[in-house]
């Protein structure tokens, strides 16, 4: 009887398709199509077609992908893509979950106040951000200054800015607010009766984190982490201000292909090569952490 | 609830604090140095540099060009977004499900793509680019966002109270104006000063779909490149303050939003909420 | 209050069954229901019978069958449009709106003029005793104070029929209890036709005219309480209403007029009956007695649990080649104990009997 009830409930809601209200949907679908997958799929085809400096023609050809694959300097850009955008990923996450903590678990009055700054912070200009670190890193900036009048240092730490470090804080600086929202959101099932019940249960601190909470994190954690790394490995304006010359990655090469040099085909190439690396990334990822999750509920047993 | 003692989570949440807040902070005192230093020390308090812009036909033009643009994104968001969104809460067939990725996709792509393609777009329609196409790159990136929110909003409604309007011989047009939206409209409307604050100050797709206009962004994107002045701070400084108090005032809405409809925005109610 | 022009019966149902892919919540439902009849829709949990009350209102479609109101084919009518008004079983009142706004919804609807809409606002509110309740937000009000806010923004449409989905279940016993008798008064001052939906059969049996039982998507029975209650018509009715005994027993020997049953190695006479052979003797735990071994002839058993009842006791003893516990209700004090053995007896007209099938249980 009570299976029946189950059954109806759930067979209720799988069953009643309800197509109508789907037409609503209709002029944000149409605008999409038109804006969002339609350029794209332009932006493919010109990926397979040839340079015509600042245009495009047939014949069609894979000339561009071979060219964005072999060149030595997207390789070192790609490199450097990977660097920023993984380093910008790992400690946005890592320092994010920390402060989430806090804010689920040990913040008291202070928790809506905390939460309202940081989330103000993420709605601070992006460029403004940017040219705010360029003041802080900068030979006279309040870095270097603060540690000469010290005394610690003689010279300007030069490796503080355009360098790649330069160009991690400031995308640390831009996306630490979203990831903390994020992992903060993803604490929810994390009630306090949930630990009590394990601690309860006789699991000790290390027992806790490992089989309770870093299952239900890592997914929210994962999906911040991809998130963040698309987007800084994919940033061409942070690099432009405070990459100097061993900053530079992917993003701005393409920029720099479309709008500078005219090569379009090359840029569109690079750009559905990045955007495959990201995918990959993403699938490798989403592999792993099944593998983890699957070993840690078998062991649990 | 009882709040624990964890020295290292609270030390770098206060770090984390300062490095957010502090770098922000230095822009904006810098904004009212009297000379036009941007190093240590700080020489005297001016607002020399404000009424310099304030003064510049540029800057506000951005600011109006900027201003307009969001205008008319935020309302064309809410009435798009709204409306799928309600599609999307509403229906319940496979079919969601190839909608919904193509309404949030633009969220995963980086503004990168966005841009280039939408220029390859409009350079292959032959559209000149202009404040119009910046809009239409605006709108196609804000509405992933509004969509989280108000999606968000609509399914936490109690669906009982649709039935019962329905009951009442209210037909769907009539239970959306009178049951759903009196109970979502703050949330929808923070939401839309949401995407106008993300469309004022959205640079990375608008400095490829942009014509001859400028937007604020670009204007300060234009004038990192030619002068290292404090006039960069105070445009910087006002245009934090502007979008800082968009966010505020939004804030302010979902949580009257949040009590309007009977819910609670945290994750766990604060111990001693009365319900 | 309902339109008293059409002739023939408030509302039909026939043959309406509903199917939730492999699901089968409703089969050959056939229902009559008479203008001004309080009919309640009994059965646990996922039997259909809320399934069936949707129907009615309109959020359902059934998969078969017709739903007619008032001579009118409304199967296919979405429910805005139909003459009907339900009380949900959570208080669905308008957050929004104040209690005076929330009642005026369905005639603002209806375009109503002010004066008009204000009228019946303070009708409908006077009659579920909420007179100057009209400025109050839901937040304000009790659980049961909510529901009666439910039932006025209901009955202010004048619906032809008025839907109540376990209205009561949510709110506390002593409130239930005062709000049963509030329904009832209510249905004799309107005089409307009433569809309840419960799973609580004492309550079924205060307020009905008549009750249907349902079991698993099918009616088992349909009549008034005292019929439902005294004469079940299958075990699972008895089981269900009053918490009978239901054992299965032999009935051989028809002689002159008399019927003998064997239960457990007893037997008895009963008057003569139509059931012959396997069937199921129904006996009402209050026509039980218990009492000290004295008839070595009679049912005896052992007391296997005990516990007061305030009014009386009530006691299960296990006897031999009865499987279950046989269930007794004695008023007045006991004397008896746990684990005590006792004689089961019981006045041979106050037994029902029905039919076995073999493989039933």
């Amino acid at each position: 009887m009570a299976s029946l009830a189950e059954a109806t409930t759930r067979s209720e809601a799988a069953e009643r398709p309800r197509v109508r209200p789907l037409i609503a949907t209709l002029p944000a679908v149409a605008w999409l199509l038109a804006f969002f997958a339609t350029p794209l799929v332009i932006f493919a085809v010109y990926s397979l077609l040839t340079n015509q400096l600042y245009a495009v023609g047939t014949p069609f050809t894979l000339d561009a992908y071979r060219d964005a694959l072999t060149s030595t300097l997207n390789r070192t850009l790609a490199r450097n893509s990977l660097e920023v955008g993984l380093s910008t990923a790992a400690v946005t996450v890592i320092v994010g979950l920390p402060i989430a903590y806090w804010l689920r678990f040990v913040a008291q009055r202070s928790r809506i106040a905390v939460l309202f700054l940081i989330a103000a912070s993420m709605f601070a200009s992006y460029l403004v951000r940017i040219y705010a670190w360029r003041t802080v890193l900068g030979s006279r900036g309040l870095i270097n200054s603060a540690l000469d009048r010290a005394g610690l240092i003689d010279q300007p730490l030069g490796f503080l800015l355009y360098s790649r470090f330069a160009v991690v804080v400031a995308l640390v600086h831009i996306f630490l607010p979203y990831v903390v929202l994020v992992l903060y959101a993803g604490m929810g099932p994390l009630g306090d009766g949930l630990l009590e019940a394990a601690q309860d249960l006789g699991a000790k601190s290390s027992l806790l984190w490992r089989r309770v909470i870093v299952p239900i994190m890592a997914a929210p954690a994962f999906s911040a982490f991809v998130f963040v790394f698309i987007l800084s490995a994919a940033d061409y304006v942070t690099p432009q201000f405070l990459g100097g010359r061993d900053g530079v990655t992917l993003g701005v090469q393409i920029q720099q292909n479309f709008i500078g040099v005219g090569n379009w085909p090359l840029a569109a190439a690079t750009s559905f090569l990045m955007l495959l690396a990201f995918v990959a990334v993403f699938a490798v990822g989403s592999f792993i952490l099944r593998r983890l999750k699957l070993s840690d509920i078998r062991l649990s047993s | 609830m009882q709040g624990r003692r964890a020295p290292v989570p609270t030390a770098i949440t206060i770090g984390a604090l300062l490095f957010l807040f502090v770098p922000l902070a230095i822009v904006v005192l810098f904004s009212f140095n009297s000379t036009g230093s941007l190093t240590f020390p700080f020489a005297g308090f001016s607002t020399r540099w404000y009424r310099q812009i304030i003064e510049s036909a540029a800057f506000r033009d951005a600011v109006v060009n900027s201003a307009f643009v969001g205008g008319v994104v935020a309302v064309t968001t809410l009435m798009l977004g709204t409306l799928a969104a309600y599609g999307l809460t509403r229906a319940s067939t496979k079919l969601r499900t190839p909608i919904a990725v193509l309404l949030f996709l633009p969220l995963t792509l980086p503004g990168l793509f966005l841009g280039l393609s939408l220029l390859v777009l409009f350079s292959r329609v032959e559209v000149n680019l202009s404040l119009g196409t910046v809009m239409i790159a605006h709108m196609v990136y804000v509405l992933p966002y509004y969509l989280l929110i108000a999606v968000a909003a609509l399914q936490r409604l109690d669906p009982a109270l649709e039935e019962a309007g329905a009951d009442l011989g209210a037909n769907t047009w009539l239970v959306f104006r009178r049951v759903t939206l009196p109970q979502v409209w703050p949330v929808l409307l923070a939401a839309s000063l949401l995407a106008f604050a993300l469309s004022f100050d959205e640079f990375i797709i608008t400095f490829f779909v942009i014509g001859a206009d400028s937007t604020l962004p670009l204007f300060i994107f234009s004038t990192l490149r030619r002068t290292v002045d404090p006039s960069v701070n105070a445009i910087s400084s006002l245009l934090l303050v502007i979008t800082l108090a968009l966010f505020a005032i939004a804030f302010v809405l979902t949580l009257r939003g949040s009590k309007t409809a009977g819910l609670s925005i945290d994750a766990e109610p604060i111990g001693g909420t009365a319900r | 209050m309902s339109d008293p022009a059409s002739a023939g019966p408030r509302v039909r149902l026939r043959d309406v069954a509903k199917r939730f892919g492999e699901v089968t919540a409703l089969e050959d439902v056939t229902l009559d229901i008479d203008d001004g009849e309080f009919v309640t829709l009994l059965g646990p949990s996922g039997c259909g019978k809320t399934t069936l009350l949707r129907i009615v209102a309109g959020f359902e479609r059934p998969s078969a069958g017709e739903v007619l109101l008032g001579g009118d084919d409304v199967t296919r009518v979405p429910p805005h449009r139909r003459p009907v008004n339900m009380v949900f079983q959570r208080p669905t009142l308008f957050p929004h709106l104040d209690v005076a706004a929330n009642v005026a919804f369905g005639p603002r609807i209806d375009g109503l003029s002010k004066a008009e809409i204000a009228r019946r606002v303070d009708e409908a509110l006077t009659l579920v005793r909420l007179d100057g309740f009209q400025p109050r937000r839901s937040h304000e009000l009790s659980g049961g104070q909510m529901q009666r806010v439910s039932l006025a923004r209901a009955i202010v449409n004048r619906p032809q029929v008025l839907l109540l989905d376990e209205p009561l279940s949510a709110l506390d016993l002593k409130i239930r209890l005062e709000m049963e008798v509030e329904l009832r008064r209510l249905h004799r001052e309107i005089g409307g036709t009433f569809i309840y939906v419960t799973h609580d059969q004492r309550e079924a049996l205060a307020l009905s005219d008549r009750v249907v039982v349902f079991n698993q998507g099918r009616i088992e029975q349909i009549g008034a309480p005292n019929e439902v209650y005294r004469r079940p018509a299958s075990p699972f009715v008895a089981r269900f209403v009053g918490d009978a005994n239901v054992i299965p027993v032999d009935v051989d020997r028809v002689d002159d007029g008399a019927a003998e049953v064997t239960v457990g190695g007893h037997r008895f006479r009963t008057p003569a009956s139509d059931v012959m052979g396997p069937a199921w003797l129904v006996l009402r735990p209050e026509v039980v007695g218990v009492s000290v071994p004295s008839d070595d002839r009679a049912l005896r058993g052992v007391v296997r649990d005990l516990s007061f009842r305030g009014t009386g006791h009530s006691y299960r003893v296990v006897v031999d080649g009865v499987r279950d516990p046989v269930k007794a209700e004695v008023s007045g004090g006991s004397g008896i104990d746990l684990g005590a053995t006792v004689d089961l007896t019981w006045d041979p007209e106050a037994c029902r009997l029905l039919p076995r099938d073999l493989d039933e249980d």
